[in-house]
This record gives C-alpha cells, sequence and structure tokens, in this order.
C-alpha cells in the first residue's frame, strides 16, 4: 500500500513493536512447558526445591514478557497514532488545496468521513498488523512447533483439525458477508423512514396519514429483524463447530498422550502443555482469519484515503505578483466557461466586457442566467474553458493565487460565519486588524446597528454558522468582513438580498463615502438594488445581453425593460 | 479489550456476530444514566414480552455453565488414569473420554441455542421498541418535532437501539453465566481444597483491583479521544462547508495549522489510550499467573504431604481460570451495559413525551366533506415560547370560497396562522371556527382531512410518483392521479420520466428538480380535493419560467375553494379577495390591492420599500 510510507518517521517504534511483541510472545510460549515442568519434575517427582526454583524464573520470565507486551503497547501506539496524525494533516492539507470541482464532487460528509473515520480504521490496522498479525503468527506457528516437539505424534491432531477449522471459518464468513451488507441496507430503509416522518411531519398530519406511515415502518422494522436474525443464525453455528473441533483435538491429545505415557515417551504434565498449545494454534487460527476480514476494511478505506490523497489540483497557482499600485480593473475576453463534468450548452459564452477600476458595475439576470458562474471566475474559484480573465491587464492563470485573491474581496451568496465571536468572524478579513478598524468595517457593513444591541456586543459567540442570527444580519457581518480586507475589486455575489432598500441604500452611500476607490461588482436580482450603478450588464442564457446605465437600458434593451415591468407590475421576482 | 479474547482460553463465547466487529473496536465511550433502575426495568419488561425466550435462554444459559464447571473434572479425572503409577488405566481413561466427548458435543449443542435464543430475544425485543418509539414519533405534536433537533431523534431509532440490542445479545448473557460460573467454581474449588481457594481468590482481589484502576484510566482516554475527534470533525466540516470563503480569504494555511495543532493533541490522546489498552492484557497475565506460580508452589507443597493429588491440582489450575475469566468479562460488559441503559433512557425520554390528543369527545356533526368552508380567528394570543407572543389579539373572517393573502415581514407570524388553523400547535387563548364550530371540538383528524396544504419545502417520500400523488388518497384510481397530474401541470414532466408514473423517487425526491417537485406537491392537493387550502409560499423557490406554469395550475386549484395563500409574489397577491397584513402578531389592514394601495399604510410602504427610488 502506498501509505506505507508514512511509517517511515517511525521506523525504529515500527521495528520495536513486533520485536517486543516476539519477546512476550516467547515467553507465553515457553510458559506451559514451564509448568509441566513444575507439575512433572516439581509436583510429582515431589521436589519442593525446583517448584519454588523454576516458580521464581516462570516469574520473572513473565514479568519480562509483560513488560515486552506493555512496551510493544506503546511503540505500536506511538508508530500508528503519529503514522496516522502524519497522514491526517497530509490529507487535510491536500483538502484546502482542491479546487472547488474536486470538492463537489466528493461532498463535504465524504471528505469529512475520510479525514475521520477511514483515517481511524486505518491505523487500527496498522496497530492491529504490528502487534496481532506477528503475535498470532508467532503463537501459531510456535505454538505448532512446541507442540510437535513435545511429541510427533501430535500433529495427526493438527493435521486433522486445521483445516476443518479453516473451511469451516471461511464458508460462514463467506456467507454471512454478503448478509451483513444486506442488514446494512434495511437498516438505511428504516432510517430514511424515520428521516421522512420527522422531517415531513406537517405533511403526514396533515393528510392523516399516520397509519400508513406506521405501516410503511412496520414492514421495513420486520424486514430488519429478519435479516438479522438469517446473519445471526448463520453466525451462531459458528461458536459451537468451532467449539467442537477444539474439544475433539482436546480428546484426541489426552488419547494419544496415555498411549505415549504408557510407552513411556512423556509425562502427564506434557499433555497439559499440548492442551494449552492446542487451544492457542486453533486460536490463532480464528484470529488470522479475522484478520482478512480487517484488511479488507483497511483497504478500502486506504484506498478512499488515496483518493483525496493523490489527487492533483486541477487550479495551480501561477507565479506573477503584482506590485502594491492599487488596480482593480477587470476584464474577460471572449470568455465562455461550462462546469465541469457537466454536459450541453456552456454556462457563459464567449462573454467579453470590460470594468473599468473604481466603477460600480452590476450583473443583473434570471436565474441560470450565468451571473454567479461569470465571476467565479475572476478569484479563480473555476477557470474558464476558453478566453481570457485578466485582472489589471494580467490573466489570472498567472497570477500567483494568494495575490489575486488578496486582491479580490468577495461576499458570497450564502454567507458562510464560522465558530467564534463577532470580532474573531469579521477579523477573517485581516487578522492583524485593530478594534476599531473592525467596528469601523461593521459600521460601514451596517452591521454594527445590530451588535451592538448584542448582549456581548462584538465579543458575542455566533453559535454554528450563525444560526441565531437572521439572513440580513449574516450578510452584512460578511459584508463587513470582506471590507475589513480592504480589497482592490469587491464583488457582491446577490449578498445584499436579505437587506431591506432603506439598510441597502445606505450601505451603498457608506461604500461610496469610505471605499470610493474600489471596483464594486454587484450582482442582483432587484432591479432596484443596481438602478444606481455606473454601468448594468445583462445577461441572458450566458451572453451579455445589454450594458449601459439604468435610463440607457430602459430606452435600448427590451430585456431589462421586461425585468423592470415584471418587478413594478406584476411583481413577478419582487418579495414583500 | 479483544486483548483478553486472544488469551489462550476456551471459546466459550457469547457473542453471536463475533466477526462483524473490529477486534480492537474500542466501545468504552459511554454516557452515564440518571436514573438506572428504573430504565433497566423498562428495558427487562420489554424483553419480558418475549417471556418464553427470555425463560428459555435463562434455562439454556444456566445449563451451559453447569456443563462448562464439569467439564474440567472429567478431564481431570481422564488424566488422572494417566498418571497412575501403576500404568494408564485404559478402561477407565476411554469411559472418561467417552463422556467428556458427550459433555463437549451437548455443550456445543447449547451453545447454539445460545445464540440463536440470544439474537431472538435481542432483535424481537429491538423490534417492539423500534414500533412503539415510531408510534410515538408519528404522534408526537409539531412543537416537539419543531424544537427538537432530528438528527438526535434519527439517532435514538438507531445508534440507541442498536446498543440496547448489542447489550441484550452479548452482555446479559455472560453477566448470567459469568456470576453463575464464579459461583460454581468457587463451590467446587472449594470442595478440592478451601486452603488453595483463598489462595486463588487472594489473585481474583487483585485481578478486580488492576481491572477496575485499569479501566478508569482507559475510560478517561477513549472519552477525551472521542472528544478530540469529535472537535476535528467540526473543524473539517466548518472548512469544508465554508471553503469558499476559506479561500476567498487565503485562510487555508491557517486552517491547515489549526487542524495539525488538533491533529497532534488527538495523537497523544491516541498514544496514551493505546498504552492503556494495549497494557491491559499483560499486566493480566502477570496477576494470573501469579496466582499459578502460588497454586503450583503450595499445591506442590501440599501433594508432597499426600494432603491433594496432582489431578486435583490440575483441575484446580482450570476452575481458578474458570473463576477470573467471568471477572474480566463482566468488568467489560459494565461499560457496554452503562452505554445502553443511557441509550434506553433517551428512547424513553422521548416515549414517554406527551401525544396529540383530542381534548375530549368531539362533535360528530362535523363532516369534512360537507364544509362549506367559512373561516373565523377570534380574539388569538399566541406564543411559541412563554412571554414572546406571536399573535396578539388576532381577528380574521374568511368566508367559504374566498382567496385570502397573508402578507408581512419575516416573524410578523404568518406561518402561524396555518400552525393555528391546522392544530399543529394549540391557541394560548381566542377561538378558531370553521363553519362556526370551534375547530378545538372537532377531531384533528377530521379537522386535517378538511385542510390541504401545500408548504415551501416539499414533502415527497421514497416511493413512487403514483404513491406520492396519491398520498392523501390511497384509493384513487389511476385516471384521477393522471388528470390531478395533468391540473398541476405536473403530467407533462412525469410523462418524460423512464417508468412514468411508477418511477420511484429517490430519498426525498432529490432525483427532481424544485419546481418539479412543487408541481407534484400541488398535484397532491389537486386530488385530496380539500375544502380548504394552505399554500405556504409555495413558489417560493422556482424560478420565473416555472412559475408561471404553477400560476395557472394554483389558479385551477383554487377555484371552489376557500385558499388561504401565505404570500411571497405580488403576482398571487395582486388577484387575492381580500390582502391582510399582520404586523408585530397583528392584522393592521385588510382590503384588497386597490384599497390598499390607496390606504397608503403599511401595505403601502412594504410596497414602496420594495422598489423605491424606480419611480423618480
Amino acid at each position: 500500500m502506498k501509505l506505507a510510507k508514512y511509517l517511515k518517521p517511525y521506523w525504529l517504534f515500527t521495528l520495536l513493536t513486533p520485536l517486543s511483541m516476539v519477546g512476550e510472545v516467547l515467553v507465553d510460549l515457553s510458559q506451559p512447558r514451564l509448568m509441566a515442568k513444575i507439575v512433572d519434575e516439581g509436583v510429582v517427582g515431589g521436589n519442593m526445591e525446583l517448584i519454588i526454583h523454576t516458580g521464581i524464573m516462570m516469574m520473572l520470565l513473565i514479568c519480562f514478557g509483560g513488560m515486552c507486551g506493555v512496551g510493544s503497547a506503546a511503540f505500536s501506539g506511538m508508530a500508528s497514532q503519529g503514522f496516522a496524525r502524519d497522514l491526517r494533516n497530509d490529507t487535510f492539507k491536500r483538502v484546502m488545496g482542491l479546487s472547488f470541482e474536486q470538492t463537489d464532487k466528493f461532498t463535504t460528509g465524504s471528505l469529512v468521513t475520510r479525514l475521520t473515520n477511514d483515517i481511524t480504521q486505518v491505523q487500527q490496522f496498522v496497530d492491529f498488523a504490528l502487534r496481532m498479525l506477528v503475535r498470532d503468527s508467532i503463537l501459531f506457528v510456535g505454538g505448532i512447533i512446541m507442540m510437535l516437539s513435545l511429541d510427533i505424534n501430535f500433529g495427526l491432531v493438527l493435521v486433522c483439525a486445521l483445516p476443518v477449522e479453516m473451511v469451516l471459518i471461511m464458508i460462514l464468513i463467506k456467507k454471512a458477508t454478503p448478509i451483513y451488507s444486506i442488514v446494512q441496507k434495511k437498516l438505511d430503509k428504516v432510517n430514511s423512514v424515520v428521516q421522512e416522518n420527522v422531517a415531513g411531519a406537517r405533511v403526514v398530519k396533515a393528510f392523516v396519514r399516520e397509519e400508513h406511515e406506521s405501516e410503511r415502518f412496520d414492514k421495513a422494522n420486520v424486514d430488519l429483524m429478519q435479516t438479522n436474525l438469517k446473519v445471526q443464525k448463520i453466525m451462531s453455528i459458528l461458536n459451537p463447530l468451532l467449539m467442537i473441533v477444539m474439544n475433539l483435538s482436546v480428546i484426541a491429545i489426552i488419547l494419544i498422550g496415555g498411549f505415549q505415557v504408557e510407552a513411556g515417551e512423556m509425562k502427564v504434565g506434557q499433555i497439559m502443555a499440548a492442551l494449552t498449545y492446542i487451544n492457542q494454534i486453533l486460536m490463532g487460527i480464528m484470529m488470522i482469519s479475522m484478520m482478512f476480514q480487517s484488511i479488507s476494511r483497511a483497504h478500502a478505506s486506504g484506498k478512499r484515503i488515496c483518493e483525496v490523497l493523490y489527487i492533483e489540483p486541477v487550479i495551480k497557482s501561477g507565479s506573477y505578483v503584482s506590485g502594491n499600485s492599487k488596480g482593480g480593473a477587470v476584464s474577460f475576453k471572449n470568455v465562455s466557461f461550462k462546469y465541469p463534468g457537466t454536459n450541453g450548452e456552456p454556462v457563459i459564452k464567449n462573454l467579453t466586457v470590460d470594468i473599468k477600476p473604481g466603477e460600480n458595475f452590476a450583473v443583473l439576470g434570471a436565474t441560470g442566467s450565468g451571473k454567479s458562474s461569470l465571476i467565479n471566475l475572476i478569484p479563480r474559484f473555476y477557470d474558464a474553458d476558453e478566453g481570457e480573465v485578466l485582472v489589471d491587464g494580467v490573466n489570472v492563470k498567472e497570477y500567483d493565487l494568494d495575490c489575486l485573491r488578496k486582491k479580490i474581496g468577495m461576499v458570497l451568496q450564502k454567507s458562510e460565519l464560522f465558530s467564534g465571536t463577532v470580532y474573531d468572524n469579521i477579523a477573517w478579513g485581516d487578522k492583524y486588524a485593530s478594534k476599531t478598524d473592525i467596528e469601523k468595517a461593521a459600521k460601514i457593513a451596517q452591521a454594527d446597528e445590530f451588535v451592538s444591541l448584542m448582549p456581548a456586543g462584538y465579543d458575542g459567540y455566533i453559535a454554528e454558522k450563525g444560526a441565531s442570527l437572521s439572513g440580513g444580519q449574516k450578510q452584512r457581518l460578511s459584508i463587513a468582513r470582506s471590507i475589513l480586507k480592504k480589497p482592490e475589486i469587491l464583488i457582491f455575489d446577490d449578498s445584499t438580498s436579505a437587506l431591506d432598500l432603506g439598510t441597502e441604500s445606505r450601505l451603498q452611500s457608506a461604500l461610496d463615502e469610505n471605499l470610493k476607490d474600489i471596483t464594486v461588482i454587484k450582482i442582483a436580482q432587484r432591479i432596484a438594488s443596481v438602478m444606481n450603478c455606473d454601468r448594468i450588464a445583462v445577461l441572458e442564457h450566458g451572453s451579455l445581453c445589454a450594458l449601459g446605465t439604468h435610463e440607457e437600458l430602459l430606452k435600448t434593451s427590451e430585456v431589462y425593460r421586461d425585468i423592470y415591468n415584471s418587478q413594478m407590475k406584476n411583481g413577478g421576482e419582487g418579495d414583500l | 479489550m479483544a486483548e483478553q479474547q486472544k488469551r489462550p482460553t476456551p471459546p466459550v463465547n457469547n457473542s453471536p456476530r463475533p466477526l462483524g466487529k473490529g477486534p480492537r473496536g474500542p466501545v468504552l465511550v459511554h454516557e452515564k444514566p440518571k436514573d438506572v433502575l428504573g430504565t433497566l426495568k423498562r428495558i427487562l419488561s420489554y424483553m419480558g414480552k418475549n417471556r418464553y425466550i427470555f425463560f428459555i435462554l435463562l434455562a439454556v444459559m444456566l445449563a451451559i455453565t453447569i456443563l462448562n464447571l464439569i467439564a474440567p473434572s472429567l478431564q481431570q479425572k481422564a488424566i488422572d488414569t494417566i498418571g497412575l503409577t501403576s500404568g494408564v488405566d485404559y478402561k477407565n481413561l476411554v469411559k472418561y473420554l467417552i463422556i467428556l466427548g458427550g459433555v463437549y458435543i451437548l455443550t456445543s449443542l447449547i451453545t447454539y441455542f445460545q445464540g440463536w435464543f440470544s439474537a431472538k430475544l435481542s432483535q424481537t425485543t429491538v423490534k417492539i421498541m423500534r414500533t412503539d418509539l415510531f408510534r410515538k414519533i408519528v404522534t408526537l405534536p409539531i412543537r416537539y418535532i419543531d424544537t427538537h433537533n432530528h438528527g438526535d431523534l434519527m439517532s435514538r431509532m438507531t445508534n440507541d437501539v442498536e446498543n440496547i440490542s448489542n447489550c441484550i445479545s452479548q452482555s446479559i448473557g455472560s453477566l448470567f453465566s459469568g456470576v453463575l460460573t464464579i459461583i460454581g467454581s468457587l463451590i467446587i474449588m472449594l470442595y478440592y481444597s478451601p486452603v488453595l481457594t483463598l489462595i486463588s481468590i487472594s489473585t481474583i482481589i487483585l485481578t478486580v483491583l488492576f481491572t477496575s484502576i485499569m479501566t478508569k484510566f482507559m475510560r478517561k482516554y477513549f472519552t477525551r479521544q472521542q472528544i478530540l475527534l469529535g472537535k476535528l470533525d467540526g473543524h473539517i466540516e466548518e472548512m469544508v462547508v465554508g471553503y469558499k470563503t476559506v479561500v476567498s480569504y487565503s485562510k487555508e494555511k491557517d486552517a491547515i495549522d489549526e487542524f495539525n495543532k488538533m491533529s497532534d493533541s488527538l495523537r497523544k490522546t491516541g498514544v496514551k489510550a493505546q498504552i492503556c489498552g494495549g497494557s491491559m492484557g499483560p499486566l493480566m497475565n502477570i496477576v494470573s499467573n501469579i496466582g499459578f506460580v502460588l497454586i503450583a508452589g503450595f499445591g506442590g507443597y501440599f501433594a508432597l504431604k499426600g494432603f491433594i493429588t496432582i489431578g486435583t491440582i490440575q483441575a484446580f489450575i482450570l476452575y481458578s481460570k474458570q473463576f477470573s475469566r467471568p471477572i474480566n468479562e463482566i468488568a467489560n460488559q459494565y461499560a457496554q451495559i452503562q452505554t445502553a441503559v443511557a441509550g434506553g433512557e433517551r428512547i424513553f425520554t422521548v416515549m414517554d413525551e406527551i401525544s396529540e390528543k383530542d381534548d375530549k369527545e368531539n362533535n360528530c356533526d362535523f363532516i369534512p366533506d360537507e364544509v362549506s368552508g367559512n373561516i373565523s380567528f377570534k380574539n388569538i394570543n399566541f406564543s411559541y415560547v412563554p412571554d414572546k407572543p406571536v399573535l396578539k389579539g388576532f381577528n380574521i373572517e374568511i368566508k367559504s370560497g374566498q382567496k385570502i393573502a397573508i402578507v408581512g415581514a419575516t416573524g410578523s407570524g404568518k406561518t402561524t396562522v396555518v400552525n393555528l388553523l391546522t392544530r399543529f400547535y394549540d391557541i394560548d387563548s381566542g377561538e378558531i371556527e370553521i363553519d362556526g364550530i370551534n375547530i378545538k371540538d372537532i377531531s384533528k383528524d377530521k379537522l386535517r382531512e378538511t385542510i390541504g396544504i401545500v408548504l415551501q419545502d416539499t414533502v415527497l417520500f421514497s416511493d413512487t410518483i403514483r404513491a406520492n400523488i396519491a398520498y392523501a388518497k390511497p384509493q384513487a384510481k389511476l385516471s384521477e392521479i393522471e388528470s390531478a397530474a395533468k391540473t398541476a401541470n405536473a403530467d407533462r414532466f412525469i410523462n418524460r420520466l423512464p417508468d412514468g408514473y411508477d418511477t420511484v423517487l429517490s430519498e426525498s425526491g432529490s432525483n427532481l428538480s424544485q419546481g418539479q417537485r412543487q408541481l407534484l406537491a400541488i398535484a397532491r392537493a389537486v386530488l385530496a380535493d380539500p375544502k380548504i387550502l394552505i399554500l405556504d409560499e409555495a413558489t417560493s423557490s422556482v424560478d420565473t419560467r416555472t412559475e408561471m406554469h404553477i400560476q395557472s395550475a394554483m389558479v385551477a386549484l383554487m377555484k371552489n375553494r376557500t385558499s388561504l395563500i401565505i404570500a411571497h409574489r405580488l403576482s398571487t397577491i395582486i388577484d387575492a379577495d381580500k390582502i391582510i397584513v399582520i404586523n408585530d402578531g397583528r392584522v393592521v389592514e385588510q382590503g384588497n390591492h386597490e384599497e390598499l394601495l390607496e390606504k397608503k399604510g403599511c401595505y403601502y410602504n412594504l410596497y414602496q420599500n420594495q422598489f423605491a427610488g424606480i419611480a423618480t
């Protein structure tokens, strides 16, 4: 597996683990022999001195073995946990470098499980392999050797018992494994019925369908129970069968032992030792067969991790670093774009437009006309398929990504806040910003008015993703965050939709007053939000269909007039 | 904990599915239940519903325990026949071995039954629990559903029930046979030699002490590990969900640094947890071997003196092993039982919630099909949270067949009106009447059969399209379903689907677009043919073209019935017979569009605020 290289920094621990394991196992293996000696020579022979002597030696050995055991646990912990940490860190680093099309593809839930469950799974496997695989193999092989060295005739028992046990385990695992995955499916079914009923409780109640839903649930529930019972029925055969094999071996050993003692080849204590060994050997087989399951699980997890770890980010940073000069020009030249992995019509078709530094520019259009896609190309969230996107005359693909994104302040459609205080969240824009800077940014963003009303003010903690705030409040906080960043280009991606017109116009004049020189690109659905902009671009089906001021567009553009009329006369897009 | 399993002990373990789980999965994280006894009693009473299986299981376990105690003494007797100074006594050896074989086979057979019965017991028990829990969930008031985390509710149905199932199938068995084994071994050991028994008890006490100390440490670290893992989880989720923002602010490096910090503390705790877990086995081994040496030493001494035979020492060693193993097992099960009880407690809390009920014997005169649809809200006061009234002295009068639009800012109480009319929530004071009958006097089922609702978030079920449309009227004919779909403008896209009306929707209908889902919900309402129709922002997240389609469907739908529209789009409001403007829990204005604009009041302001400046 490709992941083995992550063990390299911990090679010493990786090596010490099996070594100390060998120590522990050897002691374990010698234990029955010493016991046999105590019984045969000490107790039977009536040699008290030998009992005490061997007893003390045995204790010392066992203490040594115990130390080895603790040692191997510690070494393996250091190796496997270190391995997991490095792997986790690298994988997360990779995730943070992914492009959006890639994170979209993986989905959040899957990335989280890969970084936690899957890595834990692999870590446990490493620990397991370093210790248990070594231990069980040695116990297994050692047990066989020790047993045969007691008496070669015991080999007969092994030859009979081992294959039988192996075949039994194999058959049962093979039979049970597919049913386990069916159990999982049935469980999902039960879950989805519950989920639908919890989420859709209003509809179920409104249509008075509780009875029907209960029947639906019962069906899934009984189905689950029956499948569960089916698999458990198979698995409950396993234990008794293994017991029979093991116990028959015990009887065979006593019998063979009897013959050998009669023939003077063996002593009673050695039979006892042999009984312990056969136990060890047969348990070893069971453990090793379980290991196969664990290997296949870890393998699946490893594969899922590698999928993330070895993916190349689609968008690579360029090297151009611009100077300190204030810029802010954005131009699109014959740009076409289509979301990766989608077929059919491109979202943006051969679009050309120049936005001047310091301009107040608006983009208007129906849902799906390509507004958001267009501005996503500026900070290189996605790359254009054809044509060029230029910022201050330089193709965005040539920019160093950090440098490019530093120029751009982006207020997203969906305001994303993070757990932390209001201060923390605004300070995302500039972590060195002083409190006064932060408060000033909040004032410009019209956020100060509600933040100062919060009980803890700017130190108020924002619970997960700002659930306690209204949509408009969240938008204002993310606007403050962008303002604090002091960008050259400030982009509003439909991010004033939850503000009422009064607040929006106050925001606009505060922006005009405080951030005169920067370029503002505003995407909106409401005509009222954009009509005062320097220029308005109207998009339709991914193409630029009109460009000009509000007055010009009213005269020249039919589409713009339609939108205007729909909002004014019929209220098509308007919210009350 | 698997550390013990690999010790060379006979595989008498009660787990019915030993291969289903990772051999090293630390399942030690547990919650502490509050009322252990009460909860246990209730879980037991659920098991009691399968009384026969339960008692058979106990009998079977008793048998296994006895057989397990007999086996070593037979083994010892067989070996004794070999160890005789007069040579091997074959006759007796064979005799003992045959008996031993019989006992072993019997044990295996009974073990099989034990596995099977405990699976059956646990599965049927949790099945009944699940059924009860679901019945409860369906009848829970909306207030409960609205105020509780759905994921949490789901996890009670799955994780908590699963914990109980594991506990029944594994813990109860080992607990029972463990206790029996300890008592049995103790008696037999005492019978063989009281002095040696004393010695081995002293090592047992040592074992118990050790186990309890070690598990305490382990629990501490494993819990901490779980907490750290949860935090890490949260961090990843936040960063990935907000990835666009992270990238826009070039915060990747900070996110990585933070992650690495968490990752490293997880590693440190992980190492400690693992050392604790891994040391358990070797240390226990040392303790149990001290016991062995002591027994061998003293035993040898006694044998020398002629107090006991060699076979007795052998048997004693075996028994003392039998004795210490269940103690380990019980210690292991303790955590699992605690988890199960905590889970049971969480399940029972839901079951103890008060269901939606009708307050009294209900007026039987109310027949949903004959309702004409006059609705009046009289002086309603209502609050979701005490002291925060949502509706205050709220009054509306709606006449049969009218089309009413309710308008107001977010949080003004629009949706509350719907919640009250359907009795999802009950009013604090005042009266709501349909055709002059107080809705409190109507059974909830009949009331809701009168009312059809189409919600903003369309609820669809993972079933066929046909079944989804026919949700309110399962006995509907295909022709009725199709004509409802036509009315709702949905038949066009349905016919384009590969399986038409038999297309199975994936979970919550995610294989349809938002607009298509909304059309299905409207078709459902058409088929239900309710006397009163409520549209709660039913077309909010649909683009303009689809909206046109829905619009005509809506007009068809609202014909001949009383309709209440929680308005979003101006176009729907403008046609309404009456627009009701709500502000701060009160009706502030009512009338049609023109009247309200003329009034230059609240409605006018809302309207102007939306389009302010355009005129100038």
